[in-house]
């Protein structure tokens, strides 16, 4: 039962693993080239452009977790027709345009991000999909995890001026971005540590700072010292009550003892009365004479004065060690 | 036949003197000359004074070792140099992988009895880390960078680890500096508290007798860890590989079933993080990179982060003493343990209360701050962590 169960927990355990590294695959930026020449070698639409030097449309994902995932084996549409439940999985599948395995591309590092062509040239390598995304009209698109079923996510693009594209700002904040400031694998808004920045400007004598750290370890060491001090106060309390049960139940085997002594007729196997009373009078005395399993810790030791080392009591009270020395040599 | 021994004498001259030029003598400077002298100096403390030779004596030969001068020429030696040895072993220094290791020997070693019989002691241990925020207004007043001044300031909670964790996250050009000043001046605890103590304690408060702590259940002692690993972490999670690691190792401890894995983790693997984390920190103080203004800057900085630290936490304890009843009172000699230099600064509460009284045996109170100042520094560092990374 215990194999099983350790079994059933690290399965539970796996999978929650493998759905949150794909779940942290975002849509960041979907960019529509605005003319159909996308395919042929004439095209001289400047913008990103592929392995070839064509531009064309794009759609970046970015892995927003700050650890290493492979996007392998997902499937990205903009065919609304797959989120039909009933749909099976091979069916999505001939739907959709799936990464393929076995490009270390594929392979996105904490806040990374690559952009697949949507030019319907899956044949010019792993970055292409089998789709092109419509001109002059919104439509969606969907990222959907290995198995074609679950959603990872999924962005409804509005219908785009010439040369811009649809970014996430942060979060769910989506944003259209004129066609200077497009960021095809690159972030969608300039990072620095605005933090620092922050500080220096609005903090810069510390005192905030200190304010808010001494707030929080007060905070924490508070809420320890709240928490043990109460389970130390019921802790005690379960000792003394403990206690209070062992010595009831001991004045009522004493005062058994005592009856038994009175009437004289009870069964003793044996053994005398006075033995049994003996025994509990000896219980008592060494629970309540201060003999116990827990001890203070505290020793007082008492001067008293005895003779096995005063020197009056010595045979020579100053010994010559020099006389000693010299037998020696 | 001549003419060959000449061409062969040639050539055995012109390979030493190439040689020559790669020896410590052709490379030496006197910044090397000086940091090799501060190491031994190091040595010396640890072996004729006895101060923390476990950290002072690998941290001194670090130094002298970080210091040989050499012909940079790509033989892969210095410790700054990819694909060295040393530069292999400084990896758990800068990615800071060393100090939770670290915290998890300590917390293998560490019995939180004494804290948890008296809890009210912890909140020293959170007093005391007024130190670190002392010293970080104290460098921004300096000059330095908010990072650079938080990186610096970590120095006040006498925690090695802790302080190396943090400037290898805020401020890495710093690190070394930050590092051997945190560990020389864990290793004077002993020079620069009594002074402060003295200072702040009259005759009769330093004669104050505490009470017995109670007997503290084992229940208790295993539920500690799992209850302060809970309480810290919700609340900074950004100091979770240090506290995580701590409470881990008292867990293996008080749980009673891995004694085995507890003393592996106090004994044999803490000593070899310990010995690494050593060699390297010395290491990284190639006089280049550490004989600068910063670093004499941030060696004034600790000394002030320290006596702040215990400054704070003796009148902390004055504070606690108006409010709590006469036999309850609290030595305030105990309050510098409020830094998390363990054993060390419960060590000097000792010794201090001893010189004041020789019946008065404050080593066991002592414990109770110095090891909420663990946590209190722990804790302190991942909130600088959250709030400047």
């Amino acid at each position: 039962m215990k194999k099983l169960l350790s079994v059933i927990s690290f399965l539970v355990a796996s999978s929650a693993a493998f759905a949150q590294g794909a779940h942290d695959f975002k849509i960041n930026e979907v960019y529509v080239a605005t003319h159909s020449c996308c395919d042929s070698a004439s095209c001289k639409q400047p913008g990103y452009v592929d392995e070839y030097g064509q531009a064309a449309s794009w759609i970046e994902i970015e892995n927003t977790s700050y650890s290493t995932h492979e996007i392998r084996n997902c499937f990205v549409t903009i065919n609304p027709t797959v989120l039909d439940k009933d749909m099976p999985a091979p069916q999505r599948e001939k739907l959709m345009s799936a990464i393929p395995a076995g490009d270390p591309r594929t392979s996105l590092s904490a806040k990374q991000r690559i952009t697949f062509f949507a030019d319907g040239h899956v044949n010019r390598g792993t970055l292409h999909l089998n789709f092109t995304l419509p001109v002059g009209e919104p439509f969606t698109v969907y990222l959907f995890d290995g198995n074609a079923v679950d959603l990872l996510d999924s962005v409804s693009v509005p219908a785009l001026p010439v040369g811009s594209s649809y970014a996430r700002i942060s979060g769910d904040e989506w944003q259209v971005l004129d066609a200077d400031k497009v960021t095809p694998n690159a972030p969608n808004i300039a990072y620095h540590n605005n933090k620092i920045q922050e500080f220096k400007e609005k903090d810069p004598h510390g005192i905030a700072m200190t304010l808010m750290c001494m707030g929080v370890v007060f905070s924490c060491l508070i809420l320890l010292f709240v928490f043990f001090h109460i389970f130390g106060w019921a802790m005690n309390r379960a000792a003394k009550l403990a206690r209070v049960r062992a010595i009831r139940a001991i004045h009522e085997k004493a005062e058994k003892v005592v009856e038994m002594a009175k009437q004289g007729t009870t069964e003793t196997k044996g053994i005398e009365i006075e033995t049994y009373a003996a025994v509990i009078g000896l219980a008592l005395h060494e629970y309540f004479g201060g003999t116990h399993d827990l001890e203070s810790g505290i020793l007082t030791i008492q001067q008293t004065h005895t003779t096995w080392a005063d020197k009056s009591h010595e045979l020579r009270t100053t010994p010559q060690h020099h006389q000693a020395v010299e037998l020696k040599k | 036949m001549l003419l060959e021994s000449v061409s062969t004498m040639d050539f055995i001259g012109t390979k030493l003197a190439d040689f020559l030029t790669y020896t410590g003598f052709a490379n030496v400077e006197w910044a090397n000359i000086i940091m090799i002298a501060v190491g031994a100096f190091f040595i010396w403390l640890a072996i004729k004074k006895d101060f923390e030779p476990l950290l002072l004596i690998p941290i001194g030969l670090g130094i002298i070792l970080g210091n040989i001068p050499f012909k940079a020429a790509g033989l892969e030696i210095g410790l700054y140099e990819d694909n060295s040895v040393l530069n292999i072993f400084y990896q758990g220094v800068r990615l800071g992988w060393y100090p939770p290791l670290v915290f998890l020997g300590i917390g293998a070693m560490t019995d939180f009895g004494a804290l948890i019989a008296n809890p009210k002691l912890m909140l020293i241990g959170a007093a005391a880390q007024f130190g670190i925020f002392g010293a970080y207004m104290i460098a921004l007043a300096m000059g330095f960078e908010p990072n650079q001044a938080a990186g610096i300031a970590i120095i006040g909670g006498a925690d090695g680890p802790t302080a190396i964790f943090l400037s290898s996250k805020l401020s890495p050009n710093l690190m070394g500096a930050i590092a051997v000043c945190a560990y020389s001046y864990m290793a004077l605890v002993p020079v620069i508290q009594p002074g402060v103590m003295k200072l702040l304690t009259t005759k009769k408060q330093r004669l104050i007798k505490m009470k017995p702590s109670r007997q503290v259940s084992q229940t208790e002692k295993m539920l500690f860890p799992i209850v302060g690993l809970l309480i810290t972490t919700f609340i900074v999670p950004s100091g979770l590989p240090l506290l995580g690691m701590l409470f881990f190792g008292n867990l293996l401890k008080e749980s009673t079933k891995t004694t085995r894995l507890a003393k592996t983790a106090g004994s044999a693997l803490n000593d070899i993080v310990v010995m690494l984390l050593g060699l390297t920190v010395g290491c990284s103080t190639q006089a280049s990179e550490f004989l600068t203004l910063a670093t004499v800057k941030i060696f004034a900085l600790g000394a002030f982060a320290f006596i702040i630290a215990t400054a704070s936490g003796v009148i902390f304890v004055h504070i606690m003493n108006i409010f709590l009843p006469k036999d309850q009172k609290i030595n305030p000699l105990i309050g510098n343990a409020g830094v998390s230099a363990v054993p060390m600064a419960a060590r000097i509460s000792q010794n201090e209360g001893l010189k004041a009284d020789p019946h008065n045996y404050l080593l066991m109170h002592a414990m109770g701050p110095n090891v909420a100042g663990v946590i209190g520094s722990a804790v302190a560092a991942g909130v600088l962590l959250g709030f400047l990374s």
